[in-house]
């Protein structure tokens, strides 16, 4: 199936775009996440491994539900657990953690193959995973530490937010599953006013910092997140403010064209060089060393 | 001609290393910039498909590497600083008009030569280092995201400015005639030590004795 929506290309030029004939309709989708409805079942994570028939392996208990420890290339949806203590109460913080779709995600700038990553109309970020060819660079880039790569067969994976679900109409697996409806998917628009609403609610019932996590840094995220307290998304393990990272902007922004405009540079200098000064040839019947002293005796003569 | 004096400038063990090195980096330096430049992805097909590239790129790098590292041991002791080194690198502009009357005389190698002697032993420490840090899918998970992201960076930097210094080395050495011969067959004639590197002939009167 030809993909013909496709806004964002990686390691594509812009005088040559992906084919984007059927972009016009298409509003910008997003998923919400709500940790204050959360009660940490999973079954988002399993229906995920479900739909996407991934089996992670069993691991082993280490002080937390959480498992596996962290994403991988068999997991693209986990729940995190974060014990708090507030005011001398034990509490729990669930976070739904899978890729957040950024506007403008760090993972497609960085990578190194073209068409690898693409970015829908939609606003959601996928993997092409036959052309990846593994090299990482989409994994070090993320500021959410999201795309994992697989030993198995050099590929990188991460949540897809179930494009072969949402390419028919219907909801991500997570959001269709899940038990308290702290998952939705809709229109960005629609989550928006959405999340307005619901942290309007939140601040009336006492919980004055709620509030809508939607990093301005990578443009904002199409899995957004209500929080209890928006000032600290660390104790979601959120980072507070997610931004492409330096490295990768110098790499594709500055050292890309200087770079390439240094080795054209160089290498026209040299021809140019060739040309106007031209060969360099010993005469081989110039007379042979003897030794300095007497070579200087001679060429004073 | 027949008469002309050889004398040797490259032994046998470093000749099969540097030709090694040109074959294996050729190969390296491919399939990286294949991943550099993503629509050049095709320069990696010298290994067949881009997964292929990914998958050899670091082990052609860490030969060229490690091969490139006995080269710089082994030309150690030709590449220090010596008198000769000063006059002649205020003496360059002459070097490249070629007016031979305004160059005063170098030994076995010349500034420019030394200078790229210390740009490849960077190049090598650099690449070793950031490419373990990168390497998926083996090392690279064993460090912070934002170090392999910054390996990444310092790795390409590397790459662009070393494959500079190599267009440079092959203009030079396909400039000074007799000089690839001598880095194929070992020998150099006695005439063109004199002109390109005359106080390598001290050295050599030295050995001699
Ligand atoms: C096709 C490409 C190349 C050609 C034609 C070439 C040619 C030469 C020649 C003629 C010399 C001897 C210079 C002299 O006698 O003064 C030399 C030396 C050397 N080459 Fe190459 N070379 C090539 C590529 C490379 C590459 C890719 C590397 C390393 C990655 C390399 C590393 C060296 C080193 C380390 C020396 C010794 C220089 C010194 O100690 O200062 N060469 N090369
Ligand atoms: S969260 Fe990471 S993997 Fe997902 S779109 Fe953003 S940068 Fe890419
Ligand atoms: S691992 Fe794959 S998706 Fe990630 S940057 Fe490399 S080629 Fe692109």
């Amino acid at each position: 199936m030809a993909e013909q929506d496709i806004i964002r290309r990686s390691g594509t030029t812009d005088i040559t775009p992906a084919s984007q004939a059927r972009v016009g309709g298409v509003k910008k989708v997003a998923k919400l996440f709500d940790a204050t409805k959360c009660n940490g079942c999973k079954a988002c994570q399993v229906a995920c491994s479900e739909w996407n028939d991934l089996r992670e392996e069993v691991g082993e208990f280490s002080g937390s539900y959480q498992n596996p420890p962290s994403l991988s290339p068999e997991c693209w949806t986990l729940m995190k657990y974060n014990e708090i203590e507030d005011a001398g109460k034990l509490r729990w913080q669930f976070t739904h953690s899978a890729c957040m779709h950024c506007a403008d995600p760090a993972c497609l700038k960085a990578c190194s193959t073209a068409g690898a990553i693409i970015q829908r109309a939609n606003g959601t970020v996928d993997f092409d995973s036959d052309k990846c060819i593994g090299c990482g660079y989409c994994a070090s880039a993320c500021p959410f530490d999201i795309p994992k790569i697989s030993a198995k067969d050099n590929k990188a994976y991460k949540c897809t937010l179930c494009s072969d679900r949402t390419a028919v109409g219907l909801e991500p697996s997570c959001v269709k599953t899940c038990t308290t409806g702290a998952l939705r998917y809709g229109t960005r628009e629609d989550m928006l006013f959405y999340a307005e609403k619901r942290v309007e609610e939140l601040k009336a019932r006492g919980y004055k910092n709620a509030g809508l996590y939607n990093p301005e840094g990578v443009g904002g995220t199409a899995m957004m997140m209500i929080f209890h307290d928006i000032n600290d998304p660390e104790s979601y393990y959120m980072p507070k403010d997610p931004q492409v990272p330096m490295a990768t902007e110098i790499r594709q922004d500055w050292l890309k064209p200087l770079g390439t405009a240094g080795l054209i540079a160089t290498a026209a200098f040299a021809l140019m060089h060739r040309i106007t000064v031209g060969r360099n040839i010993v005469e081989e019947d110039q007379p042979g060393y003897i030794d300095a002293a007497a070579e200087k005796e001679e060429d004073s003569k | 001609m027949s008469k002309q004096e050889m004398i040797v400038r490259h032994k046998l063990f470093d000749r099969l290393c540097h030709w090694t090195i040109v074959v294996v980096g050729l190969v390296t330096f491919l399939t990286g910039f294949s991943f550099f430049y993503p629509s050049f992805q095709w320069l990696g097909g010298i290994v067949g498909t881009p997964q292929l590239a990914k998958v050899l790129h670091p082990f052609f790098g860490i030969a060229m590497c490690l091969l490139l590292g006995l080269l710089l041991i082994r030309y150690y002791h030709h590449n220090k600083w010596d008198k000769y080194d000063w006059p002649w690198m205020k003496a360059v502009v002459w070097v490249l008009l070629q007016k031979e009357e305004n160059i005063p005389p170098v030994g076995h190698y010349n500034p420019g030569q030394k200078m790229l002697f210390r740009a490849f032993v960077i190049f090598v420490i650099a690449f070793i280092v950031t490419g373990v840090i990168m390497w998926q899918p083996y090392f690279a998970p064993m460090f912070e995201a934002s170090t392999v992201n910054w390996a990444t960076l310092i790795h390409a930097a590397c790459a662009i400015l070393m494959l500079i210094a190599i267009v440079v080395h092959f203009w030079m050495a396909t400039w000074i005639e007799g000089s690839i011969t001598g880095m194929l067959y070992g020998k150099v004639s006695k005439a063109w030590a004199r002109k390109h590197h005359p106080a390598m002939l001290d050295d050599f009167k030295e050995e001699e004795k």
